[in-house]
């Protein structure tokens, strides 16, 4: 059963060196993500994968197309969305001069719930550091934080934004341990990554988008057999990054 | 009239702010350090009388009139007198050393002067002119008291200053409501505008922009927050004023404190509306100086609006600033009430209204977060 449909999701920008003209930063996008499961969004920078994501969050208008998550109109009830959505954004840093516990205090304040810091802190791995402050923390240490500060509502769809860019191979590790830990317990999960080995091993299912279209969807393995170069012996080759190439070309994004 | 009630999340958000504000120790201790260090030194400065004029004076004649003249001269507290030679004096005055030098010339004796007027030579450097006005009178009344003395005269007219204000004010007492009025505006524009700013840089309103907060609990809680601080502030500040500096507040601290909070609560919505407008950092702080810089020199705050020029005065009254300070220094150097401050209150009430408008034109949630 889908948890998040999206249809028609379409966003228009104008031209950065011709106000005139605009062009489509998510054109006509439609996805069905269904509950429990993880589903990866991939495409090269500037693909449309956080402006489709910031639409369902609310960050974003909608131009053209809607949105429901768990049946509820992502723009005519934005309030009631973010009461169900646990949020990471690709970058965000928090007041100054407050611990993790009070921080993640404040976060349930602001739901309106009475939760237990430590709970959550453990959950992430980060009890040891309390009483600590965020700029204290490391790279890893920061996304961990962020997935707890996210997950204070107890959502029912997860959005992490580029979750392991940046970290190296442990913390990414035990970023991806988490998350599966997550869905396990029953958490839809959307994320976006420039990550091939994260989509294959993390995510249910994929979808491939390029200049603000979907250009392929499916689960990894399928992807892999439609997608990827035939070589010249043995059924099942090359990887999700080769199709990845393949779907979206060499040439550099900014 | 609706009662307001704050929710619990606008307390505890209210609460972190305010914890953020007193775990920077260094923001608190420069809000403090210039008002009081403004005060303490106009204090000490301005101890009710001028500081001596530095004049020197070349005595050539040897006469009992010149004598009597230069010891009158040292006698006055207005003048600290250095006898000395002509050339040296120059030196002195081209130094900056004297402001002016008067030169006694040998004919000064009592003979001459029953024949003839005698000439007195005044050297001055040109910068010091402003003082020569205020010196003349002084020397020629010194002049005038010897001539009566010598021709034996008695003065026609005498004058006698009476104060008819019942007590005594100095201008530390006319400073200390400019002053918290400055400090109140710099604190709400810094709480409201300024942060918005900074969280807004950091991501901090974006992330919360994706939880259910309603913006009008993130304004209640900023106001809360920002209202105790300038409070407390101004506070410590009327206190350290009152025990340290011997500063007199004549009026209710009720009506007082009243007259901060409206003014607070303008200073706020504008501190919002710069928020919302400005992008940068940058800009805020230029965009900033455009309000706080005319209303620091054209408010009243360290010196009447009736002391500037005629044609900035229309201006200088209408500005927001300059209807809380003046609310204020009525209150605690008049003692008045509200009702007899009423044309300020008006003022200020205009103010709230026009700014409330603004701040909630320009304060769009979902811009202001991006």
């Amino acid at each position: 059963m889908p948890i998040i449909e999206i249809e028609n999701f379409t966003k228009t920008y104008p031209l950065p060196d011709n106000k005139n003209e605009t062009f489509c930063a998510v054109d006509n996008v439609s996805l069905l993500i269904e509950m429990g499961e993880v589903f990866g969004i991939l495409g090269p920078n500037g693909a449309g994968k956080t402006t489709t994501l910031e639409m369902l969050e609310g960050l974003n208008d909608i131009d053209g197309g809607h949105a429901t998550i768990d049946g509820i109109d992502v723009q005519s009830y934005p309030f009631k969305i973010k009461e169900i959505i646990g949020v990471q954004l690709q970058a965000s840093e928090y007041f100054d001069n407050l611990s993790l516990v009070e921080l993640l205090t404040l976060f349930g304040a602001l739901y309106s719930r009475d939760i237990d810091p430590t709970t959550l802190l453990e959950k992430v791995q980060l009890l040891d550091k309390a009483k600590a402050k965020p700029a204290n923390l490391s790279g890893g240490q920061k996304q961990r934080f962020s997935i707890a500060c996210a997950l204070v509502n107890e959502p029912k769809v997860l959005f992490l934004d580029e979750p392991t860019t940046g970290l190296d191979p442990q913390a990414k590790r035990n970023i991806w341990d988490l998350v599966q830990d997550l869905n396990n317990n029953g958490m839809t999960i959307v994320l976006t990554t420039h990550n091939m080995e994260e989509a294959e091993s993390l995510c249910h299912r994929i979808a491939i988008m390029d200049h603000g279209k979907i250009v392929a969807e499916g689960t990894p393995q399928n992807l892999i057999l439609l997608h990827a170069p035939e070589p010249p012996e043995a059924p099942l080759h090359g990887n999700l990054e080769d199709v990845f190439l393949v779907l979206t070309g060499h040439a550099l994004r900014d | 009239m609706k009662k307001v009630i704050l929710s619990k999340l606008q307390l505890h958000l209210s609460k972190v702010f305010l914890m953020i504000f007193l775990r920077d120790r260094q923001s608190i201790f420069f809000s403090l350090f210039f008002p009081i260090i403004f005060m303490t030194v106009f204090g000490f400065v301005n101890n009710g009388q001028q500081e001596p004029l530095d004049i020197g004076v070349v005595n050539e004649s040897d006469s009992v009139v010149a004598a009597d003249f230069v010891q009158q001269l040292k006698d006055s507290l207005v003048f600290n007198v250095t006898i000395g030679t002509e050339g040296l004096l120059r030196s002195e005055l081209e130094e900056g050393d004297q402001t002016m030098v008067l030169v006694i010339p040998e004919i000064f004796n009592t003979a001459n002067l029953d024949r003839q007027s005698v000439e007195l030579r005044i050297l001055v450097d040109a910068a010091q002119l402003a003082q020569l006005s205020l010196v003349m009178p002084l020397l020629e009344q010194t002049l005038i008291e010897i001539e009566r003395e010598f021709r034996e005269t008695e003065p026609m007219f005498s004058l006698i200053i009476e104060d008819v204000q019942a007590r005594s004010q100095s201008y530390l007492d006319f400073l200390l409501p400019g002053l918290m009025a400055f400090t109140l505006m710099q604190l709400s524009i810094a709480g409201s505008g300024y942060n918005i700013i900074e969280f807004r840089r950091k991501g901090i309103l974006k992330r919360l922009f994706v939880t259910p907060i309603q913006p009008k609990d993130f304004i209640t809680a900023i106001v809360l927050a920002r209202t105790t601080i300038v409070l407390t502030q101004l506070v410590v500040l009327i206190t350290f004023a009152i025990l340290v500096l011997d500063v007199q507040i004549i009026g209710s601290f009720a009506a007082f404190f009243f007259v901060v909070i409206l003014g607070t609560f303008i200073f706020l919505n504008l501190g919002f509306c710069l928020g919302s407008i400005a992008k940068t950092q940058q800009a805020a702080i230029m965009i900033g100086n455009i309000v706080i810089f005319p209303q620091i020199f054209l408010s009243g705050v360290f010196y009447p609006i009736e002391s500037m020029p005629e044609f900035v005065q229309p201006v200088a009254n209408v500005l927001p600033l300059s209807f809380v300070s003046t609310g204020m220094r009525d209150i605690a150097n008049e003692g008045v009430s509200l009702l007899a401050i009423m044309p300020s209150l008006i003022g200020i009430a205009v103010w709230l209204v026009v700014s409330y408008v603004l701040a909630t034109r320009l304060f769009v949630w979902k811009e202001v977060a991006n």
